[in-house]
């Protein structure tokens, strides 16, 4: 591996895993499809590298959830009791209960401000997310105002109809 | 200026504005209460969207190695050391043949000589019940006649000068090699019987008094085989069939009786003519390699030794000559000389030529002495 996208493995994994997971909502998946973007890299060499990679990354995952979409309607079909494993611990429920409602609240964002506040967590700068999804940049910070404002709204009324339910 | 809108103040939040634009909205918001107030709105918003994107996060794990789609071979091929090799190969040759032929020539001359020389070797090395049948002729004063020898071998003839100087330093650097030798016990001795056999028969033309190798060598030309390799070897890749084994050996490769042969291998071993390597599954997790190897007529440690000596004796200007400008005329010249004596020497090999020897060894996951228990019931592979 040349040592400038060897460079970029280290500083941008663990971001492309984290930007990957957000997607595809599976930790084993995500580090494959992250593994999988940088082998990709050391056969195409692109000149900037980490944008390169998400955007790279972004496809895969795309094709992944199609691919994990088509697999699912399969498997409903077989599938008619659940697994056998131990139950889980209550924290574990409840940690498991909370990244559900991020991930509901996040698919409640227009994929556009969602790639964007995804870019951002990831650790992207606003030009690089300018560049990668050919928005102007002074539409960045904008974006970001309401991506963020939106999924701590959909969070907070996910938790509220939760309760509401309960109650 | 106006209010700042909800994308300057993430921007100026996210440190993502441009200094002039980021006073600017400092300028603003310390005379506008308003500004203020959603700036801190806003700081709290990003703090909690964080937060919650951080419940959404997988679970941190060590970044692991990178692992590529299709990995290096773990095999280091024949092919990629090829041309190292070849280097050393050249240089191998163009010592080698000053050594084989330089000696030769001189042989020639003055067989007797040659022969009560090694005999004052033997004299000198070997323990008394070996040395008796020699031990009458050896007396006939080698002194004197090795001081006649010596301004032939240093005046030389013109067309063998720099070769001369190159065999004279050899020659000191054999004697070295041979005393250490002389230490070891006879068995160690035995392994390197083909390279002595090369040095000593160099070492009798020059001024030096000549050791151990040669008696040595007396014993070796009727040893057939010896155990022990130096060196690693490679595989070609190519599995060749007993017969084509055969035909590189000149003789049925060993193998272990009863053991399953897996394949059979051409590798290469600087130092080797022929290698072959016999795969045999011990079990069913468990393979060993039974390598048959027919040394050369040279070996690399008498090359590599050769150049370490000529510190002590060439000025470091004569060195660079003796290594660049000098070595290739003489390389060429004795790479023909080589050739034209090959068919000659084939011949000659029916008889006892001391190249014949054969080494084997068995290598495989094992303790030694399991090794060496297999290498003791090694048997010629005969289909």
């Amino acid at each position: 591996m040349p040592d400038d996208l060897a460079d970029v493995y280290r500083t941008t994994y663990r971001a492309l895993v984290r930007f990957l997971y957000r997607k595809v909502w599976d930790a084993e998946r995500a580090e494959d499809l992250a593994q999988e973007a940088f082998a990709r890299a050391l056969v195409h060499k692109p000149a900037h590298a980490r944008g390169w990679l998400f955007v790279v990354a972004a496809n895969m995952a795309r094709d992944d959830a199609r691919r994990a979409a088509r697999e699912r309607r399969h498997l409903t079909l077989l599938k008619s009791e659940p697994p056998a494993s131990a139950p889980p611990s209550d924290e574990a429920l409840h940690t498991e209960g909370e990244r559900s409602q991020v991930r509901t609240a996040l698919e409640q964002l227009t994929p556009r401000d969602r790639e964007v506040l995804l870019l951002w967590d990831s650790g992207l700068s606003y030009d690089e997310i300018a560049t990668q999804t050919g928005l102007a940049r002074g539409a960045i910070g904008t974006t970001l105002a309401r991506a963020r404002r939106r999924l701590v709204e959909a969070f907070e009324a996910g938790r509220t109809g939760e309760h509401v339910a309960r109650g | 200026m106006s209010h700042v809108d909800d994308g300057t103040l993430h921007a100026y939040l996210d440190a993502e504005l441009s200094p002039v634009q980021s006073q600017d909205v400092e300028a603003h918001i310390a005379q506008c209460p308003g500004c203020r107030d959603r700036l801190e709105e806003e700081r709290a918003l990003i703090a909690r969207a964080d937060e919650l994107l951080g419940l959404a996060a997988p679970p941190d794990r060590a970044t692991p190695p990178f692992r590529p789609g299709d990995p290096e071979p773990p095999v280091r091929l024949w092919w990629r050391v090829r041309l190292p090799l070849a280097w050393a190969a050249t240089v191998v040759l163009a010592l080698g043949a000053g050594m084989y032929f330089g000696p030769r020539a001189l042989q020639r001359e003055q067989p007797a000589v040659d022969q009560r020389t090694g005999d004052l070797a033997a004299k000198s090395t070997l323990p008394p019940a070996a040395a008796p049948e020699n031990g009458a002729t050896s007396r006939a004063a080698p002194l004197p006649v090795r001081r006649t020898r010596a301004p032939a071998a240093t005046s030389a003839v013109v067309e063998r000068k720099s070769g001369a100087k190159d065999k004279s330093m050899e020659a000191v650097v054999a004697d070295r090699a041979s005393t250490a030798e002389a230490a070891r016990p006879e068995t160690a001795v035995a392994l390197r019987a083909r390279d002595e056999r090369a040095a000593g028969a160099l070492q009798q033309p020059v001024p030096r008094p000549a050791l151990a190798p040669s008696p040595v060598r007396a014993d070796q030309e009727r040893a057939p085989a010896v155990a022990g390799m130096v060196g690693q070897y490679a595989l070609t890749g190519s599995p060749v069939t007993l017969d084509s084994a055969r035909a590189l050996l000149g003789t049925d490769p060993y193998a272990v009786p009863d053991l399953p042969v897996r394949g059979i291998y051409r590798a290469r071993l600087i130092g080797y003519s022929a290698v072959v390597v016999v795969k045999q599954a011990l079990d069913s997790s468990t393979a060993i390699d039974v390598i048959t190897g027919r040394q050369a007529t040279l070996s690399l440690q008498a090359v590599v030794v050769t150049g370490a000596a000529r510190s002590d004796t060439a000025q470091p200007a004569e060195r660079a000559l003796l290594g660049r400008a000098a070595a290739a005329p003489d390389s060429l010249a004795a790479a023909e000389r080589r050739a034209e004596a090959a068919p000659v020497r084939a011949r000659g090999a029916a008889a006892n030529r001391p190249a014949t020897a054969l080494v084997f060894e068995v290598r495989g996951p094992l303790s030694p002495d399991s090794l060496a228990a297999l290498q003791r019931r090694l048997q010629p592979l005969r289909p």
